[in-house]
């Protein structure tokens, strides 16, 4: 085979030669910055486009942040979501610190207030809240923090801990700047003046220019409000009635006016109502006693911006007044156009101390909700993660979950069911088990254990069996103390009737969801439905559209949905988002300019470093003696200059340092100053600036050694920063300056089974102008959809089917080969070959960059409960045909016995099918709308009627049912098995699971991809869905192909590994070492070769070489050792 | 040389320990002078020649942390770590290093405390064990 692997050359003149590179044109909005938001925005990132991401909240992640562990590692994992090829236009480290590529722009406490347009072209505002702290200028040091006077409920650590009025939202976000929590901040003025970088600003001075007009008839009030914002600096003016105001505004412009309800005369809701016609830029906030409450809210209605309840005291109106102040002259707005919108707003959670509290939250503090002891449980929680009860700090020994707290409770109107409480329940009963090493006792109380989820059903039952997870199906009645040490008594009644007591140490409640706070506004701004329970609607058999075109939905928005679910409706609502802006012309159409900087070929030359040392505001040149320090290191081997520079992190540091460098000759930077994650965007912008491969510059943290507190002194802080340093030194001189390696792409695609799955990722794929070979072994396009009828909600899977197949043989772009069959595959990323039989027994051989596979699966079939000894026993899929051709007559049935889990959820096939539940609803609810009288009788283990499905279920079970026994049809949900896995993971090197389904490489953060770069998996082949889950899937699998399609060339990342062939002995264990498939042997060459684009820079291949031929770059052996060398210099 | 604090040699993985490392830095947990992190990409490239190295340069300890079992962002480089690390304690006293010299242990992202803790307790068991001896060869 021939090597087809190129390395650009630098500096790249591939411009020169007027070679482009495509590039996509447009730009997206993506609201909200939780899971899916970040992984739409990382998605059109890395097909080129402009996002710019927003979150209303200071920090970045959403709920993700608080939640330390996710089922089934019961660990992390958020960074296998970063981009696998390309990768150095992303961070490199920890997702939970922060996100950062080259194509996303991050607005924090940012909110959407208005859009215009048309889908392809919208012109969105964007509003910045300013939160006191120039987030260029604050370092993170927590100083403002430390001296603050406020100690208020951390939201954080859902209020069981305190924090200071300013604040770290998340402990380790980047940016980690500190933020000022308004309604709490004294104004004290503590901070500002303690901030060594000048960062907080709370712009008292200004405030004399802010104007505020006080309306009451009330002298005192009057008088009040005018002393006590004087005093914090406002300009105020009063009028005594609603006419001296309009009078005064007529006169003068004012910023706020502060407007009392009551009045003789002219009344508040009057002047408002004037003044708003007349000065629609004026902010009003009315002043009410109770009496008034409702009007105050209905002015609120008609253009106030708030009320303020009197009487008051000066703690209540000046905040108030502090953060208009701030939002009206400190607010930054930003108008831009963006051809789609992603809406991924998340969700809130159920707050159990609303009505009815049966449970007793906030009474007892040893009732708790699940994200509270998400927290009790974190590293960076109330106890460090110790098992406390937050009561009276007692180690907790027996431990209740409550399931439904808020979600399948009419009582609540929520008729839905929150679908991730079960396996997030569980989860924590683990935790809690493991934690306490098997010493607390812990048992879930739950009505429908509901694990439809690929593998939910196994870690249920390690769960109950391997852990000793106590699993009690039952009613609870209620919760109430027990004694006066604050046990609580749980009173519950089982599925006999009978009821029972038991006692607990603490009580977690599984609390459901609602749609987050601003939803109907988001709603109505942006011109989408909401459905019937107020979260967005969405169109049939879509996951991420909306009412609305170009607006789109991913995450929990749309309802709640786990972190794999949000994963996928993420990808497909971005997949949606680039079909439009490729439809309107802003896809490929237009072909920029390649933009790649221009780096100094420095490979030849001996290391020359350039030390930049921060002072970091005083505190290291307090504690060390800096020119001391600079001599030693002038002295050093490779170092050829050595700068103090005030204060790096600031844009003046900054530019200091530029201009430093601009004489220098050196050819590496090394930077010593605070957090090294700061620095990422800044070292490649300073690498383009000067000229030097980005890997040529490095930062490390020297600040970190003199925090106080650790009390080290003058020499010992010396000799940490002096070893740091010299490491850094160390590691940079090794470093590699080669450019980083490219391979040219193949961009034509395969999508193997023409079920709804493959023809929808076919459709998206070819959509976007790539050629999509589209395989069937069957005679027709359509899989399973020629079996479905009807859905749950109504939909005709008929329709989609004629629709689906008509408009994939239409597609220019789209082969379709029917009665063909895969018979081997070989390639890499980029560059597939594969062969296929034909119907007429031709072999063909397709070149392809990506491969898709979607082989579906079908009806289990089975020998139990005397299946095939009567006409009167059906599977589900029967039955459905059976009423749809008229065989199967429902009026002539009285009674109809159904058999769920058939053969499922018990060993060997120990996994729920997801979709049998609906099937089972479905043609029950179908048949007693047909003949009312019918009685129909479900047995079942858990009702899986997940999301929104619950509605149906309670519709079911409203239909009324009795059991009576015999039965004239007995149905039997038999589940779903895989289709023909076995020989196409072994044609296509992937994986598969124990059931037969496709092994994802990931199944939280990558549950599309296989671990072989470049072969994605779509619809049942995954495991198990519903149609429209199918859909979303195959969305999701072509978003990811279409990330390596869209290149003619494509960048592998800077870390990579290579052979040195002349140690290498071809022994061949670094191919099995590679959990990537990048490494093979090449037999025309007889060597080992590397697919750098499959290469994800473990180093594992390096590591298990004998000869150490096989190396990692930016890791070799000698650099290595040189850093070990320089981090114990000095010592003996 | 009693008097001086032990070196300890920490190879950490780019993405759960080195923020972890990082996290206890910021949430200013205190924790023992004279760590010398070395961030890997991974455990799983952790040549034992590394181990090995630090301690024949003095270190007092090695300490090599990453990612919890099961998440490792290379599938499976702790898994490696693990077994590597199990035969290194076989081979270390050969070289004249008590095997409690090399420790490895698994930090999350989100567990600052758990790595502040972990170099605390290494200190107090590297203080019983004294000084490296090459440190003792090297005075004499």
């Amino acid at each position: 085979m021939k090597r087809i692997i190129n390395y650009h050359v630098h500096p790249v003149i591939l411009s020169k030669k007027g070679r482009y590179m495509k590039k996509k044109i447009g730009s997206c909005l993506v609201v909200g910055a939780g899971i899916s938001g970040i992984r739409s925005a990382l998605d059109l990132a890395e097909l080129g486009y402009q996002v710019t991401l927003i979150d209303k909240e200071p920090n970045l992640g959403g709920t993700l942040m608080q939640l330390d562990y996710q089922f089934p590692s019961d660990h992390c994992g958020m960074c296998k979501m970063l981009p696998l090829v390309e990768r150095d236009k992303a961070s490199q480290y920890c997702l939970r610190k922060g996100v950062f590529h080259e194509n996303i722009d991050i607005m924090l406490s940012t909110e959407l207030v208005a859009l215009d347009g048309e889908p392809g072209k919208f012109q969105v505002t964007l509003r910045q809240k300013s939160r006191f702290v120039d987030p260029e200028r604050c370092i993170g040091c927590g100083e403002c923090s430390r001296v603050c006077p406020v100690e208020v409920p951390d939201g954080f650590n859902a209020g069981l801990t305190l924090r200071k009025a300013i604040y770290l939202p998340v402990p380790h976000n980047i940016p980690n700047t500190y933020t000022v929590d308004v309604t709490s901040c004294t104004q004290c003025g503590e901070c500002e003046k303690i901030c060594p970088s000048g960062a907080i600003d709370f712009g008292v001075e200004a405030r004399s220019r802010f104007r505020i007009l006080v309306v009451d008839d009330e002298l005192v009030v009057r008088d009040s409000l005018k002393e006590w914002l004087e005093d914090d600096g406002f300009h105020v003016e009063m009028a005594e009635s609603g006419t001296e105001a309009l009078d005064m505004l007529a006169k003068d412009s004012f910023h706020l006016m502060l407007l009392d309800i009551k009045m003789p005369g002219v009344d508040g809701v009057e002047v408002l109502k004037r003044a708003k016609d007349l000065y629609p830029e004026l902010t009003v906030v009315m002043m009410t006693a109770y009496a008034t409450v409702e009007t105050a809210v209905e002015a609120m209605k008609i253009g106030a911006h708030d009320y303020v309840m009197k009487p008051f005291a000066p703690d209540t109106p000046v905040p108030v007044v502090a953060q208009l102040y701030q939002d009206i002259l400190r607010t930054g707005e930003r108008l831009m156009d963006v051809g789609a919108v992603i809406l991924s707003a998340g969700f809130d959670s159920f707050q159990p101390d609303e009505d009815n509290n049966i449970f007793g939250y906030g009474v007892s503090p040893n009732v708790v909700t699940s994200i509270e002891f998400e927290r009790i449980i974190s590293g960076t929680g109330p106890n460090q993660g110790k098992i406390l009860r937050p009561g009276d700090g007692k180690e907790v020994r027996k431990i209740a979950w409550l399931q439904c707290v808020g979600s399948r409770d009419m009582q609540e109107d929520a008729d839905f069911c929150s679908s991730v409480c079960c396996m997030f329940a569980i989860k924590e009963a683990l935790l809690a088990k493991e934690r306490s090493d098997n010493q607390a006792d812990a048992t879930i109380f739950y009505m429908d254990m509901r694990t439809f989820g690929k593998d939910f059903q196994r870690y249920r039952d390690r769960a109950e069996k391997d852990y000793g997870v106590r699993f009690v199906r039952c009613r609870v009645h209620t919760v109430s103390p027990a004694d006066e040490e604050g046990n609580l008594k749980i009173v519950y009644v089982d599925q006999s009737g009978e009821t029972h007591e038991e006692i607990f140490d603490l009580v977690v409640l599984s609390t459901g969801q609602r749609p987050p706070v601003g939803t109907e506004k988001l709603a109505e701004m942006c011109g989408v439905e909401l459905n019937p329970w107020g979260f967005c609607k969405l169109q049939d058999f879509s996951l991420s559209r909306t009412s609305r075109e170009g607006i789109l939905v991913s995450g929990s928005f749309s309802g709640l949905c786990d972190i794999s679910d949000s994963v996928i409706q993420a990808s497909s609502a971005s997949l949606w988002a680039s079909r439009l802006i490729h439809s309107k012309g802003g896809g490929l159409a237009e072909e920029t300019e390649t933009k790649e900087a221009q780096f100094r070929d420095v490979g030849s030359e001996p290391p020359q470093v350039f030390l930049a040392l921060c002072t970091c505001g005083g505190t290291i040149g307090e504690a060390v003696d800096l020119n001391a320090l600079t001599e030693s290191f002038k002295n050093t081997e490779s170092v050829a200059e050595v700068q103090v520079i005030e204060r790096i992190c600031t844009q003046e540091g900054w530019d200091d340092l530029q201009e430093a460098m601009r004489n220098s000759n050196a050819n590496r930077v090394l930077i010593a100053a605070c957090n090294p994650y700061v620095y990422a965007k800044k070292v490649r912008e300073l690498g383009e600036r000067i000229g030097l491969n980005p890997s040529l510059i490095d930062v490390v943290d020297i600040w970190t050694p003199a925090f106080p507190g650790r009390d080290l002194n003058g020499n010992q802080l010396t000799r940490e920063i002096s070893a740091t340093v010299a490491m850094g030194i160390a590691r940079l001189k090794g470093m590699d300056p080669c450019p980083i390696p490219t391979a040219r792409i193949i961009q034509k695609a395969l999508v193997v089974g023409g079920g709804i799955a493959g023809m929808t990722a076919a459709l998206s794929i070819a959509h976007h102008g790539f050629d999509v070979t589209l395989v069937e072994q069957a005679e027709e396009l359509g899989g399973n959809l020629h079996y479905l009828y009807r859905t749950l909600e109504g939909y005709s899977p008929q329709e989609l089917l004629e629709d689906a197949v008509l408009k994939v043989e239409d597609h220019p772009n789209i082969n379709v080969y029917k009665n063909t069959k895969v018979i081997g595959s070989e390639g890499q990323v980029g560059r597939f070959v594969t062969a296929v039989e034909r119907a007429d027994g031709s072999v063909e051989t397709l070149e392809h960059g990506v491969t898709v596979l979607a082989t579906g699966g079908q009806e289990a079939k089975t020998a139990e409960y005397a299946y095939g000894e009567s006409g009167a026993i059906l599977t589900q899929h029967e039955l459905e045909k059976g009423l749809q051709d008229g065989t199967l007559d429902p009026t002539k049935f009285r009674t109809v016995a159904m058999i769920q889990c058939v053969g499922s959820r018990e060993e060997p096939r120990n996994y729920c099918s997801r979709v049998c539940c609906s099937s089972t609803l479905k043609n029950s609810l179908y048949m007693k709308e047909k003949n009312p009288d019918l009685q129909v009788c479900v047995f079942y283990r858990d009702m899986m009627s997940y999301g929104f499905i619950e509605t149906y279920y309670t519709k079911a079970r409203n239909a009324g049912r009795e059991i009576t026994i015999p039965a004239d049809v007995l149905v039997l949900g038999t589940g779903i098995v895989p289709g023909n896995y076995k020989e196409l993971a072994d044609q296509f090197g992937v994986d598969f699971n124990e059931d037969g389904f496709f092994q994802e490489a990931e199944s939280k953060w990558r549950p599309v991809d296989f671990i072989k770069e470049g072969i994605f998996m779509c619809g049942i082949a995954h495991s198990p869905r519903s149609i429209t889950e199918s859909i979303a899937s195959a969305e999701a699998s072509a978003q990811r192909a279409l990330r390596i399609l869209n290149n003619e060339r494509l960048a592998a990342g800077s870390i990579v590994a290579e052979v040195r062939h002349s140690l290498c002995v071809l022994c061949e264990r670094c191919i099995a070492a590679c959990p990537y498939h990048a490494r093979r042997y090449d037999k025309a060459e007889d060597k080992i070769v590397v697919d750098e684009l499959m290469c994800q820079g473990c180093g594992s291949c390096a590591a298990v070489c004998l000869n150490s031929a096989s190396v990692l770059r930016g890791y070799r052996d000698q650099q290595v050792f040189e850093v070990i060398d320089a981090a114990l210099e000095g010592l003996g | 040389m009693s008097d001086k604090e032990p070196i300890i040699v920490a190879f950490v993985c780019n993405w759960c320990t080195f923020t972890a490392a990082d996290l206890a830095g910021t949430s200013r947990l205190v924790y023992p002078q004279n760590v010398r992190l070395i961030r890997m990409m991974c455990t799983g490239m952790v040549d034992p020649k590394y181990v090995i190295k630090a301690l024949l340069q003095g270190a007092d300890a090695v300490l090599i942390s990453g990612c919890h079992p099961g998440d490792c962002h290379y599938i499976n480089g702790n898994y490696k770590a693990r077994r590597r690390v199990k035969l290194l304690k076989e081979i270390l006293p050969r070289f004249g290093f008590d095997e409690r010299r090399l420790k490895l242990t698994w930090i999350g992202a989100s567990e600052g405390n758990e790595f502040a803790e972990i170099i605390k307790e290494m200190v107090a068991e590297v203080k019983t064990l004294g000084p490296s001896p090459v440190k003792e060869q090297m005075v004499l």
